[in-house]
């Protein structure tokens, strides 16, 4: 790039520069300032501000109907004002409660995917800050008058079932794992009886770990939590649980 | 001033010159079609540009996609994705977003296809008898292709045009078809693929022929009556199960096994293929056959029927010697030893003294097989002289298939030992020790130093941890320890493949015509009797699934067959793989060898999610298709 021509030659030199330097240097501060103003926002989109939280309740006996979190029932939201909307599911804990609070304010159609329980009503709520659901539902099968009890190196399991629909149970299984989020899905020993058939109210059905056959997954003097679990035989229905017990094996 | 105006001038006088011809300028790096489909070599270019395409499962596929022999993939098959095999390091029964994707790169396969589909009509230098074997090849590759991608995602967009790009990006999107439309279109496509291909080829031998279409047509018709037969052992739901695009129902089931009954029975009446060596004289001999058969498919023209070749190593050959060798005979490759065949699959194989059934390893007098705790000092093990005997009256294609501890391998003995009982009765497995007894040192693992032995201790993940070595396809020379050096052949479809279908079919639907039952049984039965087999044995499912994993193993069937008849779920539910491990008992003198059946160790319970049976649909949210369950 040529320097200026000067007109007069007398105010050639020191006079450009400065004019340049001066004209760089406010060129630069405006520069600064609009990098500096647009910098402040990482992007210009909201961080989630509400929670969906509540409870999957036996509609008949109000106690939690107990789940499995990993590949167990899932609660289907759909944000509505979108074309088209990814669905969004949430888990629900081993207890039968659930909570996420990393969603956004907004109407949602809200509906149980998949599940132990009967299907229940689609319905549209408004997920707010602190937004409560219950689900009241009619679990697929109840497990009663369950217990769990160390005999020897045994782990003894006793209940009765009561099944609420007129399909078959399928298969009906003691479960253990070092972890208390025990259940079908999460196992390290099994005990499962393949039953085919409906039950009877007053059946009992015993299943039976002996922790002495399976010393390379349960190790004396070690705790785990032992499970019963039945599953309905409906396409894709979980299991339905009583609740897990802990037990120091021998 | 003048020269200005005369350099306008100038300028303009060049720009008109030369704007109307830029435009209509030939390219000088392309060739149109009539060019490029003159001449028979220029026919060859484009259809090998094809062939290198096709989605074909063989020695250099795996978990990062087709021709990846000259990625590090770990040495992780997919028969280490099944309870055949595991990884020596990983554990790698799943990725994310179901296994083995395969999406764009099929759909750029699909237009060149129907591109030479299109173009091969309009070339007028070609006859109509050339151009009606040129198509029914384009049919088999597009049905090939087709194929792969029904059996990942169900219900595909089907496209049999060459799409021309308009700005109205709407009208380009194709919805997908019903899962049973898809099969359906491979179907017919091979059969327009078998109206018009030769029965074979003097010169390009290894391009597709009519009994490569019926082969395929075969398997595709076997694996969607699998899935309309399995389908209610782990049904799905949700948009693409409503609107039929994942799903078949069970009475399309019998419709598909016939057509893989009439297609296998058309290869087996007229294609003039046979098994390889189909009596060998003893045992023995039926695993050197058995061996030759897959070190070099090209001596065995009368059983393959579709081959793919390895030619140039270091660019176009694969990694299998490089990966798989015995920690022993890597010949300098830094990781081999990588697929080790799991107790659980060597269980599977008949006794010879006792066939018509699986003989598991029986360790222990009490015969229990099922006790996976390891080592028991309350139980009495069987002792033997040799790590081999063990095995000694199972099928021959286990002692080709895998490398059984103690036995020779490119002139070495492997050792596979995963400890010793020490005198006093004190267990030491799975640790690196050595001891001293009556003068002579013996070591847990079999040799003192690492490069002697090939199993269980823990070193760079070369030592097989099921007890189990590998050699199938393997080459019984040294060849050079880099990737993509290995050049044995890969073969795609073979003989006996299509008897096992033929008589999985049979079963399955029940079929009695044209004496079918009687055919089916003397099927599997040609196919144990190559494998030394000398008493027959009836014709019933579990026989016939058998026969088809002890046979086919590890030329990467087993995934797709737990996949179709939806056993996968099944049988990996917080499921740890199995191993054998020889002990030595030093207990007794002179020492003699115990195994232990046990879990496999350094293993994750590994459980298949069944919405895995459909891999996940990329990009649905640009091309508008219905996603799979659960994505």
């Amino acid at each position: 790039m040529s320097a200026p021509i000067a007109k007069d030659a007398e105010h050639a030199g020191s006079t450009t520069l400065q004019t340049t330097y001066l004209r760089v240097k406010r060129l630069s501060t405006i520069l600064a300032l609009v990098v500096l103003a647009s910098a402040c926002e990482l992007d210009n989109y909201d961080a989630p501000n509400a929670q969906l939280s509540g409870r999957i309740i036996d509609a008949e006996t109000n106690e939690l109907v107990e789940q499995d979190i990993i590949r167990g029932t899932t609660i289907k939201i759909i944000e509505h004002g979108y074309d088209p909307v990814q669905p969004q599911y949430l888990r629900v804990k081993n207890d039968g409660t659930y909570a996420n609070n990393l969603l956004f304010a907004n109407t949602y159609t809200v509906q149980p995917e998949l599940r132990n329980f009967v299907q229940v009503a689609a319905q549209d709520i408004q997920i707010g800050s602190d937004t409560k659901l219950d689900f009241r539902v009619q679990p697929y099968i109840r497990v009663k008058d369950a217990s769990i009890v160390k005999d020897g190196t045994r782990i003894v399991a006793t209940f009765k079932l009561q099944q609420t629909v007129p399909e078959v149970v399928s298969r009906i299984g003691l479960y253990a794992h070092a972890e208390p989020i025990v259940g079908e899905p999460i196992r390290s020993v099994v005990a499962e009886a393949q039953l085919g058939r409906t039950v009877e109210e007053g059946e009992t059905f015993t299943l039976v770990i002996d922790a002495a056959e399976n010393r390379a997954m349960l190790k004396s003097g070690t705790p785990y939590f032992f499970r019963i679990g039945a599953v309905i035989n409906v396409p894709e229905a979980k299991f339905n649980y009583a609740p897990a017990v802990q037990i120091t094996v021998d | 001033m003048k020269i200005r105006i005369l350099s306008i001038i100038m300028v303009m006088v060049l720009s008109v010159l030369s704007c109307r011809d830029v435009l209509d300028l030939r390219p000088l790096d392309k060739l149109d079609s009539e060019t490029l489909f003159a001449t028979p070599e220029g026919v060859r270019v484009y259809l090998a540009n094809l062939y290198g395409q096709l989605p074909i499962e063989d020695f250099s596929f795996g978990r990062l996609g087709f021709n990846t022999a000259n990625v590090n993939t770990g040495g992780i098959a997919p028969a280490t994705q099944t309870d055949d095999a595991a990884n020596s390091e990983f554990s790698h029964l799943l990725d994310g977003g179901g296994n083995f994707q395969w999406w764009d790169a099929g759909y750029k396969l699909i237009r060149d296809i129907n591109l030479l589909l299109e173009t091969v009509p309009t070339v007028s230098s070609l006859n109509d008898a050339t151009k009606a074997a040129l198509l029914s090849e384009g049919h088999f590759l597009r049905a090939f292709t087709y194929f792969a991608l029904v059996k990942r995602y169900g219900g595909v967009p089907i496209i049999t045009t060459v799409q021309q790009y308009t700005p109205d990006v709407e009208s380009l999107r194709v919805p997908r078809s019903t899962e049973k439309d898809t099969w359906d279109f491979v179907l017919a496509e091979c059969d327009a693929a078998i109206e018009n291909l030769p029965a074979s080829r003097a010169e390009d031998s290894r391009r597709a022929t009519k009994w490569v279409a019926y082969a395929l047509k075969s398997r595709a018709a076997l694996h969607a009556a699998s899935i309309a037969k399995y389908w209610s052992k782990a049904p799905l739901s949700g948009p693409a199960v409503s609107e039929g695009l994942v799903g078949m129902d069970a009475s399309l089931a019998n419709g598909y096994y016939e057509i893989c009954i009439a297609a296998s029975k058309a290869i087996m009446d007229q294609g003039g293929f046979s098994l390889h060596k189909p009596t060998p004289g003893s045992p023995e001999e039926a695993t050197a056959n058995y061996m030759e058969l897959f070190q070099n498919p090209n001596s065995a023209a009368g059983e393959v029927i579709f081959v793919k070749g390895y030619t140039n190593p270091g660019s176009s050959g694969h990694s299998y010697d490089f990966w798989f060798n015995p920690n022993q005979t890597s010949d300098g490759a830094p990781h081999p030893g990588r697929m080790n065949p799991t107790l659980d699959f060597v269980d599977l194989y008949e006794s010879y003294t006792d066939p018509g059934q699986s003989a598991p390893i029986v360790t222990t007098t009490d015969g229990n097989v099922n006790d996976y705790n390891g080592f028991n000092p309350n139980k009495t093990y069987l002792r033997f002289d040799t790590p081999y005997d063990i095995f000694k009256d199972k099928d021959a294609r286990l002692w080709a298939t895998v490398v059984l501890p103690g036995t020779e391998w490119k002139g070495k003995t492997i050792i596979i030992q995963g400890g010793y009982i020490e005198p006093n009765g004190t267990p030491k497995i799975e640790t690196k020790e050595s001891i001293a007894v009556n003068g002579e040192t013996y070591y847990t693992y079999g040799a003192a130093d690492w490069t002697n032995y090939s199993g269980f201790e823990v070193y760079l993940g070369n030592m097989t941890r099921t007890g189990f070595s590998f050699k199938k396809f393997l080459s019984p020379n040294p060849v050079p320890p880099n990737l993509t050096y290995s050049t044995t052949d890969w073969i795609e479809f073979r003989y006996a493949e299509i008897l096992l279908n033929y008589a999985e079919a049979v079963v399955e639907s029940n079929y009695t015509a044209n004496n079918a039952q009687a055919t089916a049984r003397d099927a599997i039965n040609a196919i144990r009797r190559r494998a030394g087999h000398t008493v027959d044995i009836g014709l019933n499912l579990e026989n016939v699934l058998r026969e088809r994993r002890v046979e086919l193993a590890f030329e990467n069937k087993r995934y797709w067959d737990l996949v179709r008849r939806r056993d996968y779920h099944e049988k990996f539910n917080n499921t740890i793989r199995k191993a054998l491990v020889p002990v030595l008992d030093l207990r007794v003198s002179p020492a003699k060898y115990i195994f232990i059946r046990k879990n496999l160790s350094r293993e994750n319970p590994l459980t298949f999610p069944t919405n895995f049976y459909y891999a996940h649909i990329p990009g649905v949210g640009a091309n508008g298709l219905v996603q799979n369950p659960q994505y």
